[in-house]
């Protein structure tokens, strides 16, 4: 059971961005709610490299090791890091120049194009 | 011959340059930058059609990225493959034609139709950063690498919706398009990672092949297919098509297209080839039947009553889309069953795929006329414009040529993959058949309205100063209704060498595999 | 004849609707060229039939606006339009919401 937190640990932090994501009104807020299913998103990537006792998986100096850690995910995780750092920056630049020429940080508000 | 081994590379090396290398060109000066725009457009759409001919020749092509040999996918000792693979089988490399050719119009467009905006080497860049993603995730066979595609895709379409940053609509276009697709993103990342898990292997092959159903492959295959669909802009997840389409200038809406169908194929890729024979439920065909279904009565009823062109334009491309998605829902749904296959579902998936390339080539025109209309009148409203066929002869021809194809009037290609759509469906359930009938009236009936409004009536006397659209921007448009007329007046070609093969390459799930697990040294 | 296209059920040949809309152009073209041409451009022969009043200079003033076409069909689905506009509100979450609701309703349908 213990085994399972982190992927439990994931969900949570899932859940609770998609939640601000849904229900938050003001923009920034969504911003963070986007960058917490990220955040999410690369923590389940790097769990599911993990190998009970596993050692970190860099063979120079490694000395006796029985099980490293798998390192494809790890790749994957920087990655989607990466991806995710160009997103949070583009829609907070998006969300600054949304202020600038609405005046409000409500996304009720921003609501020119419509049905 | 020793060349066109790294074609699949060099489809997608060839924009990536051109995207790093603009801001360098934009700094000799207007022409010069033009001029690179153009060379790398046509290289890469010659490319693309080069790919294709030689997949069509010799079977589906494998590329490994890295790899000690471009064709040692198994490497000595293993059994799965470790690096990333390219893989274009005849599918992927008609969405690459396809998306060539798009790419190819809007940048001939975008010449003289952003000319009244600054940072165009920017701009530039962004196109071939979107027209790379677009194809890197029609030419990939990895998942992951189809992950950072789309996200290449669509951060470069988050950047050009959002290039007219004075109109505050256009940035609000891009936000909200932003916090849907990126959430959308997020869930392919999951889904990605509970295959991952599962397999610990994230090349489609040897997931396809390794895949038997429990729940973290149910919910992956969940999360994949709404995500991607919510990319293809489907009914219920579409708001954002409308905005993102209208505020884009119009080169880049064309291009857009191309996009959306390449995450069409992203879906059908992971329908029919990643989960295909381990697919026991009709939930998922019947759910992508559905949402087509939707899909078309929603997009073209919400179409009839908009005052914008651009944006009735893009709610037909919702309505466009549920066609594809019912002609390959059918298709998926009697996978399972040969005699099924033999008798309609291989007609529908016929349909579907050539409704692919018949709706990206239709609609990228109409978006292009829309487009030349808003440089030549200064109007988007179709409550302001008219009586323009006077001065715009060659723009009005172009545009009744793509409404009546997008209407599927005979004798025009829309008619021919609608016809397959029609005559298939209606073996699986009527209803199906009536309701895209339906669709198809409703369809003509907003074009009259536009082609009415904008183009007949009386003279305006505000509109006395209009010319016609500059040539380069026919020229692109000319690209398309070339394209359109060659499909019209040879169907039987395109249906047996484009889109039988694609067909086949989608359904033979065991041969794709085998291009990647047989091949190696 | 030359390329039919077969589908499971019927088939479709371009070249005969081609000829087809050939002979009706040609029908249409014979047809304008029974008028006739002794009219005196300029004057009143020349203008549109507005109801015998006078008709305005701007093309403006007589054109029927875009957003008045098809209104009887509007009216007649009034119900669904209202729903359906209402359903399209414009805001952001509301789009998300639409994802996340649809994830939900296939996830519960595809693990049953």
């Amino acid at each position: 059971m213990t085994g399972n937190i982190p992927f439990l640990v994931v969900g949570v932090v899932f859940f609770l961005g998609l939640y601000a994501v849904l229900f938050e009104r003001n923009m920034i807020k969504m911003a963070i709610g986007i960058t917490l299913v990220e955040a999410s998103a690369n923590l389940l990537l790097i769990v599911l490299g993990y190998r009970f006792d596993g050692s970190i998986p860099v063979f120079t100096l490694a000395g006796e090791v029985k099980q490293m850690v798998l390192p494809t995910p790890q790749a994957l995780t920087l990655t989607a890091i990466v991806i995710g750092l160009a997103t949070s920056a583009l829609l907070l630049s998006l969300i600054m120049m949304l202020y600038r020429h609405y005046g409000t940080l409500d996304v009720r508000e921003i609501r020119r194009l419509r049905g | 011959m020793n060349w066109q081994i790294h074609l699949p590379a060099l489809v997608l090396a060839i924009p990536l340059l051109g995207a790093f290398a603009a801001p360098l060109a934009g700094l000799g000066g207007k022409h010069i930058r033009n001029a690179w725009f153009i060379f790398i457009s046509v290289v890469t759409t010659v490319l693309t059609m080069l790919l294709w001919q030689k997949v069509a020749a010799g079977g589906p092509a494998v590329y490994v990225l890295g790899g000690q040999a471009w064709n040692l996918t198994l490497p000595s000792g293993l059994t799965w493959p470790i690096r990333i693979v390219l893989e274009v089988d005849a599918f992927g490399a008609f969405m690459a034609v396809v998306g060539g050719i798009v790419a190819l119009a809007g940048a001939f467009f975008s010449l003289r139709f952003m000319e009244k905006f600054s940072g165009l080497d920017k701009f530039v860049s962004l196109y071939f950063l979107l027209v790379t993603g677009m194809l890197g995730m029609e030419l990939t066979g990895d998942l992951f690498n189809f992950f950072v595609f789309l996200e290449i895709a669509s951060v470069a379409s988050f950047g050009l919706v959002a290039f007219w940053r004075d109109r505050p609509e256009a940035v609000e276009a891009s936000f909200k398009y932003m916090v849907i697709s990126t959430v959308a993103a997020m869930m392919v990342l999951i889904a990605i990672g509970f295959l991952y898990g599962r397999y610990n292997a994230v090349n489609m092959a040897a997931v396809g092949q390794m895949l038997h159903m429990g729940y973290a492959e149910k919910i992956a295959l969940v999360f994949l297919v709404i995500a991607l669909a919510m990319k293809c802009g489907t009914v219920p997840m579409h708001m954002w098509t409308p905005d993102a389409y209208t505020e884009a200038p119009a080169g880049v809406t064309c291009l857009l297209v191309g996009v959306s169908q390449a995450a069409l194929y992203g879906l059908f890729r992971v329908c029919f080839s990643l989960y295909g024979a381990s697919l026991d439920s009709v939930v998922v065909p019947w759910t992508i039947i559905v949402m087509g279904v939707l899909s078309m009565f929603i997009g073209v009823s919400m179409a009839v009553i908009q005052k914008e062109i651009k944006r009735l334009m893009a709610y037909h491309s919702v309505s466009q889309i549920g066609y594809i998605l019912l002609g390959l829902g059918v298709g998926l749904l009697a996978l399972r069953d040969p005699q099924a296959m033999a008798d309609y579902g291989f007609t529908a998936m016929k349909g579907g795929i050539y409704h692919i390339i018949n709706y990206t080539v239709y609609k990228g025109l109409l978006f292009l006329t829309a487009g030349a209309l808003y440089y030549a009148a200064g109007s988007r409203n179709l409550n302001e414009l008219g009586g323009l066929a006077r001065v715009m002869p060659q723009t009005t021809f172009m545009f009744v040529i793509a409404a009546a194809a997008i209407a599927g009037l005979p004798p025009f290609n829309g008619f021919v993959s609608k016809l397959l759509i029609y005559e298939s469906t209606f073996a699986v359930y009527p209803i199906l058949a009536v309701m895209a009938l339906v669709t198809s009236v409703l369809t003509l009936a907003s074009f009259v309205k536009v082609f009415q409004t904008a183009f007949l009536g009386p003279a305006k006397a505000k509109f006395a100063h209009v010319t016609e659209a500059p040539g380069s921007m026919i020229l692109g448009m000319s690209i398309l209704t070339v394209v359109i007329i060659g499909l019209t007046l040879f169907p039987t070609w395109a249906l047996s060498h484009l889109v039988e093969p694609a067909a086949k390459a989608l359904v033979d799930q065991a041969g794709y595999i085998a291009a990647v697990m047989g091949g190696g040294l | 004849m030359w390329s039919k296209v077969y589908t499971g059920f019927g088939f479709w040949d371009v070249y005969t609707w081609i000829i087809f809309f050939a002979l009706a152009a040609g029908l249409v073209l014979w047809l304008r060229s029974m008028g006739r041409s002794d009219y005196k451009k300029g004057t009143e022969q020349d203008e549109i039939f507005y109801g015998s009043n006078e008709v305005p200079e701007d093309g403006e003033d007589i054109q029927v606006p875009a957003s008045s076409a098809y209104w009887g069909f509007v009216e007649a689905l009034q119900p669904y339009y209202e729903k359906l506009l209402q359903i399209h509100t414009g805001i952001a979450n509301d789009y998300v919401g639409y994802l996340v609701v649809t994830t939900g309703i296939l996830a519960v349908l595809v693990l049953i």
